[in-house]
């Protein structure tokens, strides 16, 4: 008895550490954003101190305020998220539904697309984007972001049309609906809420993206997570400004990993699971 | 109303790649018939239905509905209406919502709806439960909730995959009438597939009964169920199935474990048969054939004595009591009426 | 109507029936032309995103292309891939990579199925870890590597460094020493993605069926052993799944050890993703960084083909 009291004590030790290990670089830096210059450079860290907003205000409302790439990440991950769905719902229906013939050639093509990496898009898109000027540009951005989260939402909601039983459609065709009415009422409103966890997933994947971000910003497309370089410098880098800009920069995401936590885990698993299982 | 909902099939091929799923299919439904298309899994029954429906195509072949060539035209085209086997109902809509579909899409108005939906809702009895989601009703009124929806629109053919198949055995009873009732009723022509004999026995006007692509005999179910035309069709209809025996024919009679019994058939000549005689119609005599009972299955108000008759196994229905025990010996024949012979070597009737 | 009547308008049927095309196509052609107009936009956008850069980016591996000395531009036939076979910068980047990916999957994959058996056998708090585990996989890389190298591995004031110190292991310059700065990178990127195999083989878990632990069981089988006999070969296309996804990231991995490394000390964190990003956006050198591009796509084209290939062997 005592043996196995030993084992779960170690068991929950061990798993209660990297419990810690996870959480704790996230809340430090969110600790740290409450902190003054002072304390957040402290040695040994300091855990206890008087927290103050000073940070946030600066990195808000001051000389070199990061609202407008706040909302330059939201109209890119908006953006991003709007143009997916509207291509990727029609195209992962018909993948999942519809008898063509090639279809398997188009799911692997779908597939295969996102073994490109994504500095071999960049390379020649940017050459692309400044012969046309569309360096610095909303739709640049946005355009080259498909690359990534077309196919990844295409492959996910396929995984979720395809759970729609046959007959539901062929009911739909029975009852007098036409195609794209059936599309409209039968089928989408089934989905939804895998409509939700793709939504999720091309927004994250849109707020998070760095490589694309780092070669086409600019003056007028600057977001978040390029902004924060602002605040790094070789003479001086401002700590606890950092610290605010990062816990901005996550909070949207980590808000939305609360909120769709179930989803995510199902979107994650879609792939791997499912995948794993038939293909 | 009543010379809408006429069918004929012409010839219709279905193949995928090499395979024939169908080789073949003629039938013709008469305006308010009550027609099942009975078979095997995997014998095109199904397969006949969706051609029909327009939710597949033949691969050569016409339908004809009232008439008209519906070959190329699209399931939406067609006046026909459908219960699938698991229903199909839209889940994110309120039963009401399903009913009102076929009439939305027919563009309807609005004032007309309500009363169509309700006026099904009640012929299937389900008017109390309009506001429901499909989820949350038992799968007996799911199934009552799909039949409104098929006949809500009035549709000339109403279609039945298999309707039962997902009812505990209660229910299926209760329903068989209610659906037979119904149809009468609407007296629309009904497209009933099943793999069930006895639903095909009772609901049907006339059946055809499907094999390997092929049907293999077209009748009123009380004919199919006397007359045969084939050792599978024997075989298939009937529970328990038919007893099926090779024996020898001479001159009118055959050879069963040394015994002759006299036939119908009345040629002369000698040959090899098979003998076809339903269990319900084996009789125990002191002096027939002598059989041991080798098991015996109680179904309370009989028994199914399974038999060993000269080497051969034999199921017969026993509805006497006492009944015998296992290892009796018993004495049994058969009427020359009973007895239905069949060809071994082309399998038909003879 | 008589029999001879009803014969000619049969064979009539007939006649139609063969001038007509079988009604089987006309039923695909018209799912197909209505497939075609879903699916059209979405492949162009596809084919615009994707085909096209691969097809300019090959095109471009073969041209002596500078931004900053443009009039040296011109074709250069298979110069650049020469110039690469010969450059020990490109082989060191690429055996960067090749390290980075195999510690990162490994130490992912060995830990997150390590957790979620822990976790699995858990009867209260999985909660809790499904919650944390979603917070470091939803966070920006780049935010991340920020976080890493601003408040745990800074020199003076980190909480790794004070840790190490605590520890008696003395303080260290973690990202300035090659050796420390490459284990740091990896170690981030583990802890950023290790809740990923988490979540996904802790859901495969879940789905695994109860009875046959049970019948486990009653067949005598030790706990380790259900684990070896049972869990793993169930899991494993889960498992095998996660590894390749997992290597395709790694193999491109940027953001975090841009921003915490920048590559460097030197080039001692140079993966091959980010030598190909330096070469053609910091030293201009287009040309030359689509060949390094192209390399890579081979590079990772292998890897994946060669775990796919793993897959179907058992």
């Amino acid at each position: 008895m005592t043996a196995k009291r030993l084992r779960l004590g170690i068991l929950i030790g061990v798993s209660g550490l990297f419990l810690l290990a996870w959480i704790f670089p996230i809340l430090w830096s969110l600790l740290n954003a409450f902190k003054t210059e002072q304390d957040v450079l402290a040695y040994p860290p300091k855990l206890v101190f008087s927290p103050t907003l000073d940070a946030f205000r600066d990195v808000l409302f001051g000389a070199t305020s990061i609202l407008p790439n706040l909302a330059s990440s939201f109209i890119i991950s908006i953006g991003t998220t709007i143009v997916t769905m509207a291509l990727a719902i029609p195209a992962a229906y018909a993948l999942a539904r519809l008898r063509i013939p090639g279809k398997r050639w188009a799911g692997f093509y779908v597939l295969a697309t996102q073994m490109l990496p994504p500095v071999g898009i960049i390379i020649p898109y940017f050459l692309i984007l400044r012969n046309i000027g569309w360096i610095d540009t909303y739709q640049g951005i946005i355009l080259i972001y498909l690359s990534f989260s077309l196919p990844f939402a295409i492959w996910l909601l396929v995984s979720y049309f395809e759970d729609i039983p046959f007959e539901m459609e062929e009911a739909a065709f029975l009852d007098g609906a036409s195609r794209l009415k059936t599309l409209r009422r039968i089928i989408l409103p089934q989905v939804q809420g895998g409509v939700a966890v793709t939504v999720v997933f091309v927004f994250l994947n849109a707020w998070n993206e760095f490589l694309f971000a780092v070669v086409l910003s600019g003056n007028t497309v600057r977001p978040v997570t390029i902004a924060m370089f602002n605040f790094v410098s070789v003479e001086q880098t401002l700590w606890a400004k950092l610290a605010a800009v990062s816990a901005l920069a996550m909070l949207p995401v980590i808000v939305l990993g609360v909120v769709a936590q179930k989803h995510i885990v199902k979107g994650l698993t879609v792939g791997a699971v499912k995948g794993g299982g038939r293909r | 109303m009543s010379a809408r909902g006429q069918v004929q099939l012409d010839g219709i091929v279905k193949k995928h790649g090499a395979f024939a799923a169908l080789k073949g299919i003629d039938f013709e439904i008469k305006p308010g018939e009550f027609f099942a298309l009975l078979g095997p899994s995997g014998s095109g029954k199904s397969t006949t239905l969706r051609i029909l429906a327009g939710l597949d195509a033949p691969t050569s072949g016409r339908i004809l509905v009232d008439g008209e060539d519906v070959t190329g035209a699209d399931a939406r085209e067609r006046d026909v209406a459908m219960v699938f086997q698991s229903y199909a109902l839209y889940p994110h809509m309120t039963v009401f919502e399903n009913i009102a579909f076929p009439l939305e899409m027919a563009k309807r108005p609005k004032a007309e709806i309500g009363p169509a939906v309700r006026e099904a809702a009640a012929k299937v009895k389900i008017e109390h439960l309009l506001d429901r989601k499909p989820g949350q009703l038992s799968g007996g009124q799911q199934q009552r909730c799909a039949l409104a929806r098929a006949i809500v629109r009035k549709a000339r053919l109403f279609l039945l995959d298999e309707p039962l198949s997902n009812l505990d055995a209660k229910l299926r009873l209760e329903t068989r009438v209610e659906l037979k009732k119904l149809q009468r009723s609407l007296g629309v022509t009904a497209v009933y597939v099943t793999h069930d004999q006895e639903e095909a026995m009772t609901l049907a006007d006339r059946m055809a009964v499907f094999m390997e692509g092929e049907i293999r005999q077209i009748g009123r179910p009380a004919d199919v169920f006397a007359q045969p035309n084939s050792i599978e069709v024997a075989a298939f209809i009937g529970s328990p199935p038919m007893n099926l025996i090779p024996a020898r024919y001479q001159d009118g009679s055959v050879l069963i474990g040394g015994r002759r019994l006299p036939t119908m058939l009345q040629t002369h000549g000698e040959r090899d048969v098979v003998v076809g005689v339903r269990p319900s119609a084996v009789r125990f005599e002191a002096d027939g054939i002598p059989a041991t009972v080798e098991v015996v299955e109680n179904l309370g108000d009989a028994a199914i004595l399974d038999m060993s008759l000269a080497g051969t196994a034999l199921r017969a229905r026993y509805d006497r009591f006492p009944l015998p025990r296992e290892g009796d010996a018993m004495g049994v024949t058969v009427r020359p009426e009973d007895i239905h012979l069949f060809d071994p070597v082309s399998r038909r009737r003879l | 109507m008589n029999k001879s009547a009803v014969a000619g308008v049969v064979a009539q049927g007939r006649r139609a029936l063969h001038r007509r095309a079988d009604p089987a196509r006309i039923m695909e052609g018209r799912e197909r032309r209505f497939a075609a107009a879903l699916l059209a936009p979405a492949f162009l956008a596809l084919m615009a995103t994707t085909t096209f850069p691969l097809l300019f980016l090959i095109w471009t591996s073969f041209y002596r292309m500078n931004l900053s000395m443009p009039f040296m531009d011109g074709f250069a036939g298979l110069d650049n891939y020469r110039e690469l076979l010969a450059d020990p910068r490109f082989w060191q980047s690429l055996g960067v990579s090749l390290v980075y990916t195999a510690s990162t999957v490994v130490l992912q994959v060995v830990i997150g199925l390590a957790l979620a058996v822990l976790v699995h056998g858990m009867r209260r708090g999985q909660g809790l870890f499904r919650m944390v585990a979603i917070l470091p996989v939803v966070l920006s890389p780049a935010v991340v590597g920020m976080v890493w190298r601003s408040f745990m591995l800074a020199p003076d004031f980190g909480v790794v460094d004070y840790l190490a110190v605590t520890a008696g292991l003395g303080s260290h310059n973690w990202l300035g020493d090659p050796t420390l700065a490459l284990v740091s990178v990896i170690v981030i990127h583990t802890w950023q993605w290790t809740p990923f195999a988490f979540m996904v083989l802790l859901a495969s878990l879940a789905a695994l069926p109860d009875d046959i632990y049970e019948a486990a069981r009653i067949d005598r089988a030790s706990a380790w052993q259900s684990f070896r006999r049972i869990t793993l070969p169930l899991l494993r296309p889960a498992i095998v799944m996660v590894i390749i996804m997992r290597t395709m990231v790694a193999l491109t991995a940027f953001a975090a050890i841009f921003t915490v490394t920048g590559g460097g000390p030197g080039t001692a964190t140079e993966i091959l993703n980010l030598y190909a990003y330096r070469k053609s956006f910091t030293e201009l050198s287009i040309g030359y960084g689509s060949a390094l591009a192209v390399a890579l796509l081979v590079f990772t084209l292998v890897v994946s083909g060669v775990l796919f290939a793993l897959r179907r062997a058992k």
